[in-house]
């Protein structure tokens, strides 16, 4: 927390330095809770992350080398870094799904890592949402966006293909029942996240309103006759420009 | 595209975001009939943890907009504020009986807990905004470069 806060607001660059190297240490720490912490919900959140690191870095950069392998006026990457990209995605989809329908689920300590059973069910149901919500703005404010339209209803109905084939069949770790009770409770974090982040906001804008309105400036008096006739006087003798040589 | 319009794009996108996932839970929830109770707990728990660590954090950015306008009180107030709203919230949730407990003995143990089950809301909704947002960004600059035909010509 420190190193981000250090990162993002600190203006000097060693500060910003700094706070960049706790933050890698920070992470770092996360990731070996698992061999330094004994079981508890943080240590099965550092374990998390390292099972997901692999497949969001292949998506990540995936999803980097196919669009700037694209129109893009400088530093285009080449076809070959677009097929690479797109192999990247793909295997980053494919180790995805094989840790809920193959053995590569995280398990931790000697069953399924809770936090995976939070984690999957939030990421399949807010991506759905997200998918939902892009396709309407695409529309809304693209100019010949068809081909993105389409394209986010089809992540939205894979997501949700995935969704159902995970409430109506058995894993080989994960029961259609335990997924279904765990999508509706992902569905109460992902609500109640939003509206506490929503309130949040809210009461920041709140704060800033209240204080903006409590330093208003002060008020001056209207001129007086006397400084008008001044003013104007100063402003005659300053727009004249003088004689024409 | 006026100030109607806007609101109702907002409203159209906002709808778009909700509705379908609204109807999916639903639907779940109607075919398993699973409780109630555990999905108001784990929400309000949720809903409580992201109000104070988005307050936190968004307070921590008072201190640049004081020292940008010239106002180092600002934070102090704002503390003052989100202190008085999340003193309010936790004693109304508070009075609802057992509503904040899950399966954790102490407060300490609930609210530990909460802050990691935020940080890993939070990771699948980066991870799932890295994947809409990747493959709309990828299609967007994939896009053939379009050609303005003047009728003249």
């Amino acid at each position: 927390m420190t190193g981000s806060l250090l990162a993002f607001f600190s203006k000097g660059a060693l500060q910003r330095k700094l706070g960049a190297a706790f933050l890698t240490v920070g992470f770092l720490s996360l990731l070996i809770t698992p061999w330094t912490a004994s079981a508890s919900p943080s240590s099965a959140f550092g374990h998390l992350l390292g099972s997901i690191l692999g497949p969001s870095v292949l998506l990540g950069v995936g999803f980097y080398q196919i669009g700037f392998s694209g129109n893009v006026p400088v530093g285009r990457l080449s076809a070959t870094d677009r097929r690479l990209g797109v192999a990247m995605v793909v295997a980053g989809v494919v180790w995805f799904e094989a840790m809920h329908w193959w053995t590569l689920t995280p398990t931790y300590p000697d069953e399924v890592n809770r936090s995976w059973l939070i984690f999957w069910p939030t990421m399949l149901l807010f991506g759905f949402a997200l998918a939902c919500g892009m396709y309407a703005l695409v529309g809304q404010v693209g100019d010949r966006r068809v081909r993105e339209q389409r394209l986010m209803l089809v992540v939205a109905s894979f997501l949700m293909a995935l969704m159902v084939m995970g409430l109506t069949m058995d894993g080989p770790s994960l029961a259609k029942e335990r997924f279904a009770a765990e999508l509706l409770l992902a569905a109460a974090d992902l609500f109640g996240v939003l509206v506490g982040a929503a309130m949040a906001v809210l009461f920041f804008a709140v704060v800033l309103y209240f204080y903006e309105s409590t330093h208003v400036p002060v008020h001056l008096p209207a001129p007086t006759e006397e400084q008008l006739q001044q003013a104007e006087r100063i402003i005659a003798g300053n727009i004249s420009g003088g004689e024409e040589e | 595209m006026n100030a109607s319009n806007q609101s109702a794009s907002f409203v159209r996108t906002a709808l778009w975001f909700t509705v379908p996932t609204l109807i999916l839970v639903l639907s779940v929830w109607w075919s398993t009939s699973a409780s109630v109770e555990t999905g108001v707990v784990r929400f309000v728990n949720a809903m409580l943890t992201s109000f104070t660590l988005v307050s936190f954090m968004l307070l921590v950015t008072l201190f640049a907009y004081g020292d940008a306008r010239r106002r180092p009180t600002a934070p102090l107030a704002g503390m003052v504020f989100l202190v008085m709203a999340g003193v309010g919230l936790t004693m109304f949730f508070l009075s609802q009986g057992d509503l904040l407990m899950e399966e954790n003995a102490s407060v300490r143990a609930q609210f530990l807990s909460n802050i990691v089950r935020f940080a890993t809301t939070s990771a699948a909704l980066v991870l799932a905004t890295v994947v809409v947002g990747g493959t709309l960004l990828a299609s967007l600059l994939n896009t053939p470069v379009r050609t303005i035909v003047f009728e003249e010509e």
